[in-house]
């Protein structure tokens, strides 16, 4: 397949997949990496779990900019912007629609119940990513002492997260962790 | 969340606090912020930001346009720029959101990342990434119980809330399976929870 034809046949999977990727895109990975690396052979296995790897430790947009890597790695340039754009496009339509809908009804009363239950299940999750990505990160009892720490201090002060992450990314680079 | 406010005001801005009117610039500055110091999920810096520091939005404001955006496909974070510049400034604040969260830090995100494959493999490098990431799990965990104060003293909220950490947490049920199982039971709890209590 030429770069020109494997980009869109990239990017339509991308439009695709991310259009249902409901409970957010981690949950299409799976799907995704059929696809580029058992299906097309654009990419090795390694070479898409150092791309997963690598946008957990950089700021940004992470699922758009590791697919971006995939489009880079399939079409150069182009094909990273295209698999952004693929990524993000389709699921920020949706968004905006139901965020109208959402608004339009705030006062309705079934609002207010379908609310009270929808969210103390959604914030139940957050706290469990949290805890998932503190179990992938705190390989000792020092990194899970400062995880702690830092909920307590997110919590408690109004200490600047920023401060927080310099802090832990000394501490890791002085070999503590 | 009017019957609420009592409740909610213990951290974050009351309703008639909340500042208007707010500038497509200051909502791309916002988000820009979000996504650039946001590492590991920006639900936590996204809160702090149009919370705690530009009072645009409420803790319940917040803890809406959160739970829509876990509900619905897509990148998370992404949904929240674009749900709080809809709330905000409608259709063209939505874009001023999404462009601050996405092109200046895509752009920063894809060359670092280059950089990063490069030298991704020395070990200092791994050891500094590794304790940032500690540190972001910490914030993350904050920034979900901090939102989750205002339903504390709800029975049905709290075991609701519980039930769906341990699931995600603690078992390798897929999400979707978390999401779809608990939020028609908790939606029918609350339901009834509220026609008892009136």
């Amino acid at each position: 397949m030429s770069g020109r034809s494997a980009l869109v046949a990239l990017s339509a999977h991308l439009a695709l997949v991310s259009s249902i990727s409901f409970g957010g895109f981690p949950t299409v990975l799976p799907d995704v990496r059929n696809f580029v690396v058992a299906i097309h052979g654009w990419a090795t296995d390694q070479e898409f779990t150092n791309f997963f790897a690598m946008v957990q430790t950089i700021p940004g947009p992470s699922m758009i900019l590791m697919m971006s890597f995939i489009g880079l790695k399939v079409a150069g340039f182009p094909g990273a912007v295209a698999s952004a754009l693929a990524t993000f496009g389709p699921p920020c339509s949706i968004y905006f629609v139901a965020y109208r809908l959402w608004d339009r009804f705030r006062a309705a009363p079934w609002q207010e119940i379908v609310r009270r239950g929808l969210v103390p299940v959604t914030l139940g999750l957050v706290v469990a990513s949290g805890t998932v990505m503190a179990r992938a990160a705190d390989a000792s009892w020092p990194a899970v002492a400062v995880t702690a720490i830092a909920a307590v201090l997110m919590l408690r002060t109004r200490t600047s997260p920023l401060w927080m992450l310099l802090a832990g990314g000394a501490l890791g680079g002085v070999g503590l962790l | 969340m009017a019957g609420e406010s009592g409740l909610a005001a213990s951290s974050g801005p009351a309703e008639r606090d909340l500042v208007r009117p707010v500038s497509l610039s200051a909502l791309f500055i916002a988000f820009l912020s979000v996504a650039l110091l946001g590492f590991g999920g920006g639900i936590a810096w996204a809160r702090r930001i149009t919370v705690d520091q530009r009072r645009w939005l409420s803790e319940p404001d917040f803890a809406d346009i959160v739970s829509l955006c876990q509900f619905m496909p897509g990148p998370n974070v992404v949904g929240i720029a674009v749900c709080t510049g809809a709330k905000l400034r409608g259709g063209i604040g939505a874009i001023a959101a999404l462009c601050g969260f996405i092109v200046i830090p895509w752009s920063v995100g894809l060359a670092l990342g280059a950089l990063l494959l490069e030298y991704g493999q020395l070990p200092i490098v791994r050891n500094i990434l590794g304790g940032v990431s500690a540190v972001a799990a910490g914030l993350l965990i904050a920034a979900g119980l901090r939102l989750f104060a205002p339903h504390r003293r709800h029975p049905v909220a709290v075991v609701f809330g519980l039930l769906a950490f341990i699931l995600m947490a603690f078992t390798k049920l897929p999400l979707l399976a978390v999401l779809f199982g608990l939020v028609p039971l908790s939606i029918a709890a609350s339901g009834i929870e509220k026609a008892r209590v009136g």
